[in-house]
């Protein structure tokens, strides 16, 4: 058994792992379940549809639905109708040979309004109390095509195949219950529910998005140019300054203070200059200027490694000769690299790539990476919390061995694998057959 | 927008700067009060104290903190605030001694706002982390890709003493979880792969060319793509307050600087008793282990370095001779060249500013191959820059396993009688 103190510490760093990783996957899992979401067929069901008026922002362009519909709009329906008892047997034909094909998605259709339980007489039931406009048609007046000027409406099916009773759209032929799925005016005999990958280029944005979206890049793009200084933003940084100042020497408290943005900047700078010695040792010069350059920079970061040991030295230093305030617990672990080099205004970056391989490739890497920086730093906790206790314990006792077999393990071999201890008998001890 | 900076001011104007410019920040900032609180701050008013240290919470923590802030009292609030000024080196002592239930010092929160605000863009970087993402992001900094923690939970503390092989236990369940996360991830990008190749052509923005998973979301799901839209416009509100901060807040640094003069000169420092210290704990909250561990790592690296040098330049001194004069006026070259380089790395850790390029999560695009004038940044390289890190940690871990491996041998290398059996090499 460990010590205490030492069991604490150990084990919350072991949990701090854990728990950074569940939070990773976390937010995975949610990106795979919209994804994968995204990719099915994509169900009409999850508006409420009934409602006439989804958002004034999204229909805004939709002609008003709340009059009455137009003889033309009537003829359109009766058209559409039409259409729809083509398709319907059509279907049955075809669902004859694909009975059964799918269960489940009859029961995914079922939490959809209940209106769709009577599915192909409503048709024409539908095309008849709909048109009066107790609910306005407004799936007839959009038909399915590909349509620019749709703005809010997702190009489909949503409202529309609850309209006509429908339900959930499922790709594959099923009893021809449910399907009424609008189709285009070119009527192909199988109406099919809306995939990404069949249909997936006809989207489009909805307008009042398309516009928010483009007055936010250019506020951004506004705020970033305003850094650029001009007559104001000089004033107020004089001004900005001079506050600070004052801040600094109404407060009394001696000048110099170590504070953790010094540490940061030289925890980056070790990482810095590791990276790039690294990148030194490994490269392979292929003429004497390159092997010049390469030394040359080497002598370089070996007398910035100088410089920072020195201002750490002297910070330390400091610290040890300031009192200590009553400050409570700083907050925990410093702020990650990035934290502090990040860019502080948002700018559109894009990262391109040309196939699934390379960003697989990429974000495998990040990963590991990540996987990587996390094994370092565990590696050092367990090195400063087993090795000195290993280096005290003196008895040379079962515990002792197996506090060392399972150190090994744990520091050289990633806890991976696992070394065997003998004992080594002295030969006289072998009694003879 | 630039026009008006030069006229005249108009004293009508005056009287409504500072209210205006108090207004626009007061809209920018996430869950800041009214400007009503800032004015009863100056005057120390009890109740804009509670609403300050909520804002200033809110400022201080990283962008977890909407749910967080949720589950801390006042009294908790006030606590992080207090010890996450003093580490990014608050000057004022008064800060630290007013009380924790957070009832008093309005004034005192109204001077560390500004001073917040005045060491840096401080409304821009929280719309920045804010921001609402509207593509498929990945950040390919060179930095962590784990959560950086915020304010600390209210954890459950440990027990006592552990067997080491709950230790190994912890390790493996650790392992496992990696493994999960990196299949996990790869079925993410193929399907990103597959979405964004189906939208192909549908973005009104040529340079994007297709939809994201957000915003194809948000037309599989209207509901949803309501509320994104009402994220959207809320952050165009705070832009726009920002801007009109930024054009207006000369006026509020002339107001901070009278709400200065009226506090009290502070009393120097050593008169007041220092709480028990926590073991190990330095000044400004800075365990005494870290900057051990930093020391020693800057200390392996010199090792490292030396060593280093030290062979190659005696090759270089072997081989020097063969060089003609054109030599002398090369070497100057190469030695300005790379003191140019080393000052660029050292101003990249001097300024904050991380690598050349900038950093942050970037939206995925998926495009043709090589397509000339592309802006952004290529897969390819980002990969590249990744393998560098990749091999520096690598061997960094090797090295740290090798030194243990050192250490444990000598260890038991001391009791005679026994044979250690090293597992088979990979």
């Amino acid at each position: 058994m460990l010590p205490a103190e030492c069991s604490r510490r150990l084990v919350a760093e072991l949990r701090d792992a854990l728990d950074s990783c569940a939070e990773l996957q976390r937010q995975l899992e949610q990106s795979l379940r919209v994804s994968r979401r995204l990719l099915r067929a994509w169900e009409p069901a999850e508006t409420p549809a009934p409602e006439p008026t989804p958002g004034p922002e999204i229909n805004e362009e939709a002609p008003s639905s709340a009059c009455p519909p137009s003889p033309q709009d009537l003829k359109e329906l009766e058209l559409l109708t039409q259409a729809l008892e083509k398709a319907v047997r059509v279907r049955k034909g075809l669902s004859k040979a694909g009975e059964g094909v799918k269960a489940h998605s009859l029961k995914s259709g079922s939490t959809s309004p209940a209106t769709r339980a009577s599915a192909p007489p409503s048709t024409s039931h539908c095309a008849g109390s709909c048109a009066p406009g107790t609910k306005p048609p407004r799936g007839i007046r959009h038909p399915w095509v590909p349509a620019k000027d749709l703005p809010g409406r997702r190009l489909l099916l949503v409202g529309d195949g609850a309209h006509m009773g429908k339900g959930a759209g499922a790709n594959k032929p099923e009893a021809g219950l449910r399907d009424q799925q609008i189709i285009p005016q070119a009527a192909p005999p199988v109406p099919e529910a809306f995939t990404l990958k069949d249909k997936g280029a006809l989207l489009r944005l909805p307008e009042a998005f398309r516009k928010a979206a483009s007055r936010n890049a250019r506020l951004w793009a506004q705020l970033s140019s305003m850094q650029t200084g001009d007559s104001v933003d000089a004033a107020a940084a004089t001004a900005k300054t001079q506050f600070l100042q004052k801040m600094q020497t109404a407060a009394g408290q001696p000048g110099s203070r170590l504070s953790s943005a010094e540490v940061g900047r030289l925890q980056k700078a070790c990482s810095l200059l590791r990276l790039r010695m690294r990148e030194e040792l490994t490269a392979d010069p292929k003429d004497w200027t390159q092997e010049y350059r390469s030394l040359l920079t080497l002598e370089g970061l070996q007398a910035l490694v100088g410089q920072c040991l020195h201002r750490l030295q002297e910070l330390r230093s400091a610290v040890v000769e300031q009192p200590q305030g009553p400050w409570p617990e700083g907050p925990p672990r410093a702020a990650s690299p990035c934290g502090g080099g990040a860019d502080p205004m948002w700018s559109p970056q894009l990262l391109l790539y040309s196939s699934t391989e390379e960003l697989q490739t990429l974000a495998a890497l990040r990963l590991r990476v990540a996987m990587l920086d996390q094994q370092v730093h565990l590696e050092k906790v367990l090195m400063a919390e087993l090795l000195p206790l290993l280096s005290e314990q003196e008895p040379l006792g079962r515990p002792w061995l197996a506090l060392c077999r399972a150190a090994h393990c744990l520091l050289c071999e990633g806890g991976q694998r696992f070394l065997t201890v003998l004992r080594d008998e002295p030969a006289d001890r072998l009694s003879p057959p | 927008m630039g026009r008006r900076r030069r006229r005249q001011p108009d004293p009508a104007d005056a009287a409504r700067a500072l209210p205006e410019a108090i207004a626009a920040l007061s809209r920018t900032l996430p869950a800041a009060p009214s400007p009503e609180i800032f004015r009863r701050a100056k005057f120390d008013r009890p109740e804009a104290a509670p609403a300050l240290w909520r804002l200033l919470f809110h400022v201080l923590s990283p962008l977890s903190a909407d749910s967080a802030s949720v589950s801390f009292t006042l009294e908790a609030q006030v606590r992080w605030v207090k010890s996450v000024l003093h580490s990014q080196g608050y000057p004022r002592l008064a800060l630290v001694q007013l009380q924790d239930d957070g009832s008093q010092g309005g004034r005192e929160l109204l001077l560390a706002l500004a001073w917040l605000l005045a060491r840096g863009p401080l409304p821009e970087r929280l719309l920045t982390q804010s921001h609402v993402r509207l593509g498929d992001e990945m950040p390919v900094c060179e930095c962590e890709a784990l959560a950086s923690p915020g304010p600390p939970a209210p954890r459950v503390e440990a027990e006592g003493s552990v067997d080491i092989r709950h230790l190994q236990w912890l390790m493996g369940k650790l392992q496992l979880r990696w493994r999960n996360l990196m299949a996990g991830q790869q079925e993410q990008c193929a399907l990103l792969g597959k979405i964004h190749s189906y939208t192909r052509g549908c973005h009104s923005d040529r340079s994007l060319g297709h939809l994201s998973v957000t915003e194809t979301e948000l037309l599989r799901d209207p509901e949803g793509g309501r509320q994104l839209l009402q994220r959207l416009e809320t952050e165009n509100a705070r832009l726009e307050a920002a801007l009109e901060w930024r054009h207006r807040e000369l006026v509020f640094w002339r107001w901070m600087d009278t709400v200065l003069d009226t506090c009290p000169l502070e009393a120097s420092p050593p008169t007041f008793l220092p709480r028990i210290p926590e073991p190990g704990a330095g000044a400004a909250g800075l365990p005494v282990r870290e900057l051990q561990a930093l020391q020693e790592e800057l200390q392996a690296l010199q090792e490292e370095l030396r060593k280093a040098v030290e062979a190659r330049r005696a090759a270089w001194q072997a081989a020097v001779g063969g060089h003609g004069p054109e030599w002398r006026a090369a070497r100057r070259a190469l030695q300005v060249a790379v003191a140019q380089d080393l000052a660029a790395l050292q101003w990249a850790w001097e300024q904050g500013k991380g690598q050349a390029r900038p950093h942050g999560p970037r939206r995925l695009v998926r495009t043709e191959a090589r397509v000339p004038g592309r802006l952004g940044l290529w897969a390819t390289e980002a990969t590249e820059a990744l393998r560098a890190r990749e091999a520096c940690l690598e061997a960094m871990l090797h090295q740290l396993q090798g030194q243990c491996r050192q250490e444990l041998a000598r260890l038991v290398g001391v009791r005679p009688g026994l044979i250690w059996v090293p597992p088979p090499a990979r």
